[in-house]
């Protein structure tokens, strides 16, 4: 590292002691002048420096004078040291830095007006705050624009070379796809061998950089900074939940701004710990789905063989007449919901209130149910806490980082930034286990590539290497004696010799990851998809604990078993109740004593305690006839649950099937009543990010249309239920969850949680620990179906909303195309683009293939975003017994050329 | 009373000297040159520095002065101009106004606008009747706007050398010629693979 040592939790810098502008300061050793001058509050200028990485020094513009020196000296790139003594204002400074905004200016064209950086530009307020205004031999550069990448334009005539979107990419995001280039007699940046940009399109170099030069090709030339409302807000692809300021012009959202950016470059680099306020591309240039012209925009009910626009009150009396009709003639029990995690908590809360109170049954489910309950259930069950334990600073700052069954870059980017921090500034050790040639794999100190579906096992591996190796924690087993006597008896069978060679995980391998992570003094496990959206997701989560506990990792500081939610809300789903097996706060539905608090607090009496549906038994009853009527919010089972649900069946049989959403989804297009719903661009409420941070969402926009947001919906529906809800705005649900759940809001921090065993390990532990080893035994179908197909998500997309995103769209379309590794398509003689067919136990297609290097051999994968052509047919259903989770984003299959 | 000034009043009443008294103005004006003129069918000679219609301009070539870069509705104090601007997809890099809006009935006509404008697209007129059936007309558009500009152009040219915007010579035009200049002069060639 250059000038910034890392703050390191685990070394202490030496303190020193300078004197600036006559004060003396005490500051860090080897930190660099500029930051210790600006944390005295002096703003010197500075146009190449960011906090966020190590000073570059090209603009010559934060210059100061140091006694004992003759001419002014850059006060980022010099070092602290004791006694300097710093003088930084006066007419000379004042003179030498305007020398260097003219330097600047003279090869900078004076396109101002036509800039989408004019307003909100360092160069413009430099020449302005120096009253630079005649530039003697100004010339100009004529650098033709590069407008090959498809989402940014580099204007190189307006660049002042200052580099922080070079930094930025390289030293930050770890990317490293700008460089300079000499070209037309001018330093120029341009992305990595002069090729079309390619990467990931996080934007953030765009959100460095000082001037124009970089440019949004999706808002180009549409803004002028002034001209917006700045909303702040939580982006609503990921868990990560980022903050984003949401631009908008009148109706229209112009642009997604992060609060990374020149204007905010005074920092400590410690608090980047944090989050480093970047975006990725979807929080950036995924914005278009909001006012995109696919949006609902009146209420449309079921007129013989069509969706007919209908005014809202008709439509409602339409809807509640036949849920009360369906209600009265076959009981409660024949009305059933779903909601998806992209809803806030307020609507979340509201939804199983309506479900519980108005509706009077427990029949609803929502998003996290596709796997984020195997690791709430899991977690909860061992360790008494329904969510991750650690926060973001605690994954930037571990020791040593187990990343199991998780493609973090593509499914959540910016935790995954977290992790780089880790590997980069506080060098962390990073074990990678997947299945595919991750982003992370690349960038870890230990990559590890694994047979498809051999996770469970290569946990097994780990619990056995962790006891031959003796890397016990005495504290954490003493306590326990006859569970971890339980747990021995149950990994006795566990050969590592035997896992290495199931999992291509070598024997060497298994105990350097272990050795790794029982000495790091602070070591977390982050599982994800791969553990939990798969088959003994709950085990095999339960197993990680397991490792965690006998390590003595469970409840230190810093460690902990973690995972990260694919959709914004789905902790906050868990949390709010809006599962059959939870009321809020994660208090257990069958919980006599919570059942009559909210049972008070609502004024009602709650469905029986052993009744209730969870998604998979939800379509089973709809199939059944027992369930005639469904509401469905934001959900869209039939794109996302393969044939083999026969989700479409099910929806057949349904009496009444209402769906709220903002666009017209597959599923909506089967409703007899579509609701226009709101995006969360157009209300306020809360998520709850994988964290547990609770974040604010903010009304940027009014409603599109006629659309509402979905708590209004549903008031306006449990209102003619004959409930007597008064809310008015989504802060007074929130006020109402603030008096039954103290302290959840908690400020927007992560709540403190304190993980504890005892129960778990002193009850049915030893019981249950014997079945959790059990070797599974190497598939047959593997012999006969040499591939695993692996729907997964890519980095360009979340679930089915970011297809409605037309920029999304331009930079990943659906190319309808199965990726393979390009020795298999070399083994099989398939070229690119070539057709294959694809044969699962549950049929066949045919589709073209495409070579990708992070497919591993043996392996393709298909994105689960794109039904077409309609790849999740092939999979088949696995329902965890325990948590009632579908899995089915991995299959075996056959792959012959056609 | 005295003699004298009886026999004046006499002589006076006789006379009717005061209706010829008050005639005088009467016939004094009869051979002036009368001030007010009959609007409007006699038209008023404004000074060329006259604040009236806003107009927008084309360059000689009847290629579009207006790049649509916003600053005259940020200078405008009664917020009457909308500009709507995007890139023109036949010339990269080249910012145009979509739609451009000027309500005139918000307008307080204080020049500001054009003041603004870096490449002299906006300028004020001579013309001042905006008297309408349909007030909705006074919406101006694009459309009109330009319509003005080529109606008065001669006007519109004086107002910005009478206000010193621009000088009537023609390096003073050369200079604002197609802005950015760098858009249609590159003096290098494009990189090889481009190419």
């Amino acid at each position: 590292m250059g000038l910034k040592p890392a703050t390191n939790p685990d070394v202490e810098a030496a303190t020193i002691e300078l004197s600036i502008d006559g004060k003396s300061v005490t500051a860090k050793s080897g930190v660099s002048l500029y930051d210790v001058i600006s944390s005295t509050g002096k703003i010197i200028p500075a146009m190449c420096y960011h906090y966020t990485f190590d000073p570059f020094g090209s603009c010559g513009m934060c210059l100061v004078m140091q006694e004992g020196k003759k001419a002014p000296v850059r006060s980022c790139t010099a070092k602290a040291a004791a006694g300097m003594i710093i003088k930084t204002e006066g007419d000379e400074l004042f003179q030498a830095r305007k020398k260097a905004v003219e330097k600047h200016l003279s090869v900078h064209p004076l396109d101002c007006p036509v800039c989408d950086a004019d307003g909100h530009c360092e160069l413009q307020d430099m020449a302005f705050r120096h009253g630079v205004t005649n530039l003697a031999n100004a010339k100009q550069k004529f650098i033709p624009e590069d407008t090959r990448s498809p989402v940014l334009d580099f204007n190189m005539n307006r660049c002042i070379a200052c580099a922080e979107c070079i930094n930025v990419c390289k030293d930050v995001l770890m990317i490293d796809a700008l460089q300079f280039m000499k070209k037309g007699g001018f330093n120029q940046v341009v992305p990595k061998g002069d090729f079309a940009l390619s990467c990931e399109f996080c934007g953030d170099c765009l959100a460095v950089c000082p001037v124009g030069a970089i440019t949004n090709k999706f808002s180009k030339y549409l803004y002028k900074p002034w001209q917006m409302k700045k909303t702040t807000t939580t982006c609503n692809y990921c868990g990560d939940g980022c903050q984003m300021y949401l631009e908008t012009k009148d109706a229209e959202v112009v642009r997604v701004t992060s609060p990374l950016s020149w204007k905010n470059k005074w920092g400590d680099r410690a608090d980047t710990a944090k989050g480093h306020g970047g975006l990725c591309v979807r929080g950036r240039f995924g914005f278009e789905y909001i006012d995109s012209a696919a949006r609902l925009k009146q209420p449309l009910l079921r007129k013989g063989n069509q969706l007919v626009e209908t005014p809202w009150l008709e439509t409602m009396h339409q809807i509640v007449d036949r849920f009360s009709e369906i209600r009265r003639k076959h009981g409660p029990d024949a009305i059933a919901g779903l909601i998806t995690a992209r809803c806030t908590n307020e609507e979340l809360y509201l939804f199983q209130k309506l479900m519980r109170t108005g509706f009077q049954t427990n029949q609803f489910d929502s998003s996290a149910r596709y796997g984020h309950l195997n690791f709430v259930h899991a977690s909860r069950h061992a360790l008494g806490i329904g969510r991750s334990p650690n926060d973001w600073e605690d994954l930037t700052k571990a020791k040593a980082v187990i990343l199991i069954g998780s493609n973090i870059t593509e499914t959540n980017p910016l935790t995954a930034v977290r992790i780089k921090e880790a590997i980069r500034v506080y060098k962390a050790q990073v074990v990678v286990i997947d299945s595919a040639v991750t982003n992370m794999a690349k960038l870890a100190s230990h990559p590890v590539l694994i047979t498809p579906g051999t996770e469970g096992l290569v946990i097994d591996g780990l619990v056995k290497a962790a006891l031959e190796l003796d890397l016990i924690d005495e504290t954490s087993v003493k306590k326990h004696p006859l569970a971890f006597e339980a747990l021995k008896a149950a990994v006795a069978h566990v050969s590592l010799e035997q896992v290495a060679s199931q999992t291509g995980m070598s024997v060497a391998s298994l105990k350097d990851t272990v050795a790794i992570f029982a000495e790091a003094p602070r070591s977390i496990i982050l599982c994800a998809e791969g553990i939990v959206r798969r088959p003994d997701g709950y085990q095999n989560v339960l197993k990680l604990i397991d490792l965690a506990w006998i390590t003595g990792k469970w409840d230190q500081p810093g460690c902990g078993v973690n995972t990260v939610t694919e959709e914004p809300n789905e902790q906050g789903a868990v949390d709010m109740g809006a599962a059959p097996e939870f009321l809020p706060g994660q208090a257990l539905f069958s919980d006599q004593t919570a059942r009559d608090r909210f049972a008070k607090a609502w004024d009602a009496t709650l469905p029986a305690a052993n009744s209730g549906a969870d998604l998979v038994e939800i379509l089973n009853r709809c199939r059944s006839g027992q369930i005639r009527a469904l509401y469905v919010i934001g959900e869209n089972p039939l794109a996302t649950l393969p044939a083999s649900m026969e989700v479409r069946a099910a929806l057949d049989r349904l009496e009444l099937l209402v769906v709220q959403d903002p666009f017209l989804t597959e599923t909506a297009r089967m409703a007899h009543a579509v609701l226009p719903a709101c995006t969360s661009a157009e209300k306020d409420g809360t998520f709850t990010n994988l964290e547990g941070r609770v974040l604010r969402v903010r009304e940027a926009i009014d409603p599109i249309g006629e659309s509402l947001p979905d708590w209004h919906i549903m008031t306006a529906l449990a209102n003619a239920l004959d409930c007597q809800w008064g809310y008015e705005s989504s802060n007074d649900i929130q006020s109402e969850i603030m008096k039954l759940l103290p302290g959840y809001y908690n400020l927007g921090q992560p709540r403190k949680v304190v993980p504890s065993v005892d129960h778990y390990l002193s009850t049915d532990y030893t019981k249950d620990v014997g079945s959790r080893y059990r070797a599974s035994a190497p598939s047959d179908s593997k012999s006969q179906r040499p591939f695993a197909l692996i729907l997964g998500q890519v980095l360009y997309h979340s679930g089915k909303l970011s297809t409605n995103a037309p920029g999304l769209i331009t930079i990943a379309p659906n190319t309808g195309r199965l990726r393979m590794n390009p020795q298999d398509m070399e083994r099989l003689a398939v070229g690119e683009g070539a057709t294959v067919r694809l044969t699962s136990d549950r049929g066949s297609m045919q589709l073209a293939a495409q070579p990708d290097q992070s497919v591993a051999p043996q392996t393709c994968f298909f994105p689960e975003h794109f039904n077409e052509p309609p790849v999740k047919d092939l999979m088949s259903v696995q329902v965890d017994p325990t948590t009632g989770v579908p899995t089915f984003k991995q299959t075996r299959v056959t792959i012959e050329k056609a | 009373m005295s003699a004298p000034s009886l026999i004046k009043q006499v002589l006076q009443a006789a006379l009717f000297y005061e209706i010829w008294d008050a005639m005088k103005v009467t016939f004094k004006h009869m051979f002036h040159k009368p001030i007010t003129f009959q609007y409007p069918r006699e038209q008023r000679t404004l000074p060329d520095t006259h604040r009236g219609a806003l107009a927008l301009l084309r360059y000689d070539d009847h290629q579009e002065r207006c790049v649509g870069c916003d600053l005259c509705e940020a200078a405008c104090p009664s917020r009457c101009i909308k500009v709507i601007s995007l890139e023109d997809p036949e010339r990269p890099l080249q910012r145009f106004a979509s739609e451009f809006y000027i309500d005139i009935t918000k307008c307080v006509f204080c020049g500001y606008c054009v003041e603004a404008c870096p490449v002299n697209a906006l300028a004020m007129t001579k013309m001042y009747e905006f008297s309408t059936h349909d007030k909705r007309t006074l919406l101006f558009d694009k459309k009109r706007l330009y319509e003005i500009g080529e109606r008065h152009l001669d006007d519109a040219k004086k107002y910005l050398y009478a206000h010193n915007q621009e000088k009537n010579v023609e390096e003073s035009r050369e200079y604002r010629y197609y802005f950015p200049q760098s858009v249609l002069k590159p003096t290098q060639p494009p990189p090889k693979h481009l190419g």
